[in-house]
């Protein structure tokens, strides 16, 4: 491997580290409070990348204006998600697992209904354009979202730790019958915590419309690396899906590159069960007692 | 008290805001079906003249079938009914989608005339879509639906996984399967035809153009190299064999020639790697549509100079991912032209194609499909055209009744030449893929056109002689990949 493939490779596999990682912070925070997996995360992603076709692409709103929309959409979905299913079903972990399965069809057939099956959705990127550094080149919109993503899990964090309403989020996620002797409202968490993993997946979403295939099937493609990045993370740990993105996004980029995707994919799936057999509560998950 | 009064007007406020801004998602596209097939009810015998409803561009569509006799009125027998069997949605849905246009256009004008013309009767033309998804078992699941509940005696189809997974299935019913790819031809599988779109010789030219428009071993001082990527399935193993082997004849060095899995969605590293070989020519191979938009993307992105070849390339979707000069600058080489390059002349059967395809699905027109006119809108219709001239050539031998597709394909074999879209063809096939189900044609060569943004055709070549002095070095690397028809 020359320098100039593997900065290009280092390169490639930060951007990819941010990609998963944006993706993966929602659907961790919602798991650590509900204790329920969402599988229909990818879909709201989708739902944030359709709105940026729609309005950025479609109807020429500004790119930054579209992406905002998309934030406030896939907060309203994340909203009436819990409303709908998770607040009925709290609990009930392979209920809910099963509703979010069949959620995931919804939205796919929904979109496939809406904007037609066939093609996908070309988003042009507003800055068609790469950044040069030592022989690697990468496109600026991918370089965007590593600062987005370090924004984004920054900022949750502050929030979880230094905001009443964080910390009430925390409580709920460790002990949900002890915050609720404390006075937090378990369903105003839950809907806090579902509307944040919903904006968090509205803009990842809506930032990565411009690099991922805009197409019914695209939560579907999404939500796979994301669960991986959150069981190895731990679930519930926001740290722990930063460490565990970057981690297999390098693992991931370089054997993509050295030898093939589908190698990748497997060995992607080698460090999850090696992470398993070794922490089963993930990399900076908590044992659950 | 004030608290509740502002969330009373911030809530209706916030929602109205949302339901504004998902009124464009909800509304943006709408849906409109074709029109069903109309039967005539008819006089046997009787002239009436130019059918109403037939245009001008129509009557050249149908000129080549040999014995319509439009405007002649016979019985009418019952409807045949075809099967559409493609990818719909999906990365691969770009080469079927847009094929059922052009069966439409051909359907629908045969209707008009009353039906095809096969031994003395008009039969009305019905066709069934049916979404495979590009995925085997889906394809499996939609031949039993189309065979079982609708008959169909012909199914236009992409091929590839779907070819082999319903060979066993349409070979028991004899069911015609038209696969793009005469790759799927195989001595087991009597009824699956292919080559209408003249892959993979076009694959295998490819490494001509390229050849042709980069500068020769000596001015270079080394031996050119050539890098082959594509999605792992059964249709890009064979097709890219014969396009290695092609490019080995042409004296290229490999130096790349890997396959990525059909789930990926990053394809930065997959170039990274292409481009670390340091090739002269990078070939897309049979790279699905959506694929190809986003690794024609990270080349530009990644900084690839060179030459950029391909089975086919959708301009209109690639051009929002890059800038035109850069698809002009590495020549962006493909086959499957279109049908409104002004090459094909201004009378001619394409440029008929072409305005009727404008009149139906065109800017403004009643099935306006928001896209224009690609090289796969002629793809699907270009098996089922000779599949129709077949039919009326073996009715002859049975008066009143539709012949079995053993009696089509023998008749087609029996013809020295007969129409295509792309020029005269005949039925070959055997030397290469074990069965004469392949129609041999003129292989039409595209490179992107910087001043019609978008593909143009370069040269209009004939396989079969440069196969001729080729095809020990070429069989030599299919075999060494184990891809010959024999080796399966």
């Amino acid at each position: 491997m020359t320098s100039q493939v593997l900065f290009q490779t280092i390169a490639n596999a930060a951007a990819v580290s941010a990609m998963y990682a944006m993706i993966a912070v929602g659907l961790t925070l919602a798991f650590g409070v509900m204790q329920m997996a969402n599988l229909a995360h990818g879909h709201f992603f989708m739902a944030g990348a359709y709105t940026v076709y729609a309005l950025y692409a479609l109807n020429r709103w500004p790119f930054w204006l579209a992406v905002s929309a998309a934030v406030g959409i896939g907060a309203v979905i994340g909203l009436a998600v819990e409303r709908g299913i998770f607040r009925p079903l709290r609990g009930d972990v392979v209920a809910g697992f099963i509703a979010t399965a069949g959620l995931m069809f919804v939205f796919e057939v929904f979109m496939g209904e809406v904007w037609g099956w066939g093609y996908m959705r070309p988003v042009t990127s507003p800055y068609m354009r790469a950044i040069k550094f030592m022989g690697a080149s990468v496109s600026f919109q991918r370089v965007l979202v590593i600062p987005f993503a370090i924004a984004c899990i920054g900022g949750l964090m502050i929030f979880m730790r230094y905001f009443r309403l964080g910390r009430a989020l925390r409580a709920v996620a460790q002990d949900p019958e002890a915050a609720s002797i404390q006075g937090i409202n378990i369903n105003r968490m839950t809907a806090l915590a579902m509307a944040i993993a919903g904006a968090l997946a509205g803009i990842a979403g809506g930032l990565m419309s411009t690099i991922y295939a805009v197409t019914p099937a695209l939560g579907g493609h999404i939500i796979l690396p994301a669960l991986i990045v959150v069981v190895v993370g731990g679930m519930g740990s926001v740290g722990g899906v930063t460490l565990a993105s970057i981690i297999l996004g390098f693992v991931n980029t370089f054997v993509t590159t050295l030898v093939d995707g589908v190698t990748a994919l497997m060995v992607s799936v080698a460090v999850m069960a090696l992470v398993l057999a070794i922490r089963p509560q993930g990399l900076m998950g908590h044992v659950v007692t | 008290m004030r608290k509740k009064g502002l969330r009373k007007r911030v809530v209706p406020i916030f929602l109205a805001a949302v339901l504004l801004i998902s009124l464009p998602i909800v509304f943006g596209c709408s849906k409109k079906e074709a029109p069903a097939p109309e039967a005539v009810t008819a006089e046997p015998g009787a002239v009436s003249g130019l059918p109403a409803g037939l245009t001008l561009d129509e009557v050249v569509i149908l000129s080549h079938l040999p014995d319509q006799q439009i405007g002649v009125e016979y019985p009418i027998g019952e409807t045949i009914h075809l099967g559409f069997l493609c990818a719909l949605s999906g990365p691969d849905a770009g080469w079927g989608l847009p094929g059922l246009c052009g069966n439409n256009i051909w359907i629908d004008a045969v209707n008009k005339t009353g039906g095809l013309l096969v031994g003395g009767k008009r039969y009305p033309l019905e066709i069934h879509p049916f979404d495979d998804e590009a995925i085997a078992s889906k394809a499996l699941q939609g031949a039993r639906e189309l065979v079982l509940e609708h008959d169909v005696k012909f199914i236009s189809a992409i091929g590839g996984d779907a070819a082999k997974a319903t060979a066993p299935f349409l070979t028991e019913h004899k069911v015609v399967y038209a696969s793009l790819v005469p790759t799927d031809c195989d001595p087991n599988r009597p009824y699956v035809v292919a080559g209408g779109d003249i892959t993979p010789q076009c694959n295998m030219f490819n490494a001509l153009i390229a050849k042709m428009v980069l500068p020769s071993e000596e001015e270079m001082g080394r031996k050119l190299t050539y890098a082959l990527t594509t999605q792992d399935c059964i249709m890009s193993r064979q097709v890219g064999a014969w396009e290695i082997g092609a490019a080995k004849a042409m004296g290229f060095k490999i130096v790349y020639e890997e396959f990525f899995g059909v789930e990926t969605t990053d394809f930065a590293p997959i170039i990274t790697a292409v481009m670390a070989s340091k090739p002269d020519v990078i070939s897309l191979c049979e790279a699905w549509p959506e694929y190809q938009t986003m690794m024609w993307e990270q080349l530009y992105l990644q900084g690839y100079k060179g030459v950029v070849v391909q089975n086919y390339a959708d301009w209109e979707t690639n051009l929002t991912k890059i800038p035109a000069e850069y698809a002009a600058a590495q020549f962006g080489i493909d086959s499957f032209p279109l049908m409104d390059d002004p090459w094909w002349g201004e009378t001619s059967w394409q440029k008929s194609f072409t305005n009727v395809w404008n009149a139906r699905y065109g800017p403004g027109a009643s099935e306006d499909v928001k896209r224009r006119m690609t090289g796969i809108d002629w793809d699907h219709v270009i098996w089922l055209i000779p599949w129709c001239i077949g039919a009326q050539v073996a009715g002859k031998d049975t008066p009143g009744e539709w012949p079995s597709n053993d009696a089509v394909l023998a008749a087609l074999r029996g013809l020295p030449s007969f129409p295509t879209v792309l020029g005269p063809g005949h039925m070959s096939g055997k030397e290469m893929f074990g069965i004469d189900n392949m129609i041999e044609e003129p292989v039409p060569m595209c490179m992107f056109d910087l001043g019609a943004t978008d593909k143009r055709i370069v040269a209009h070549l004939n396989f079969e002689p440069w196969y001729e002095n080729i095809k020990g070095i070429v069989i030599k690397e299919v075999e060494e990949r184990g891809q010959m028809y024999y080796q399966r």
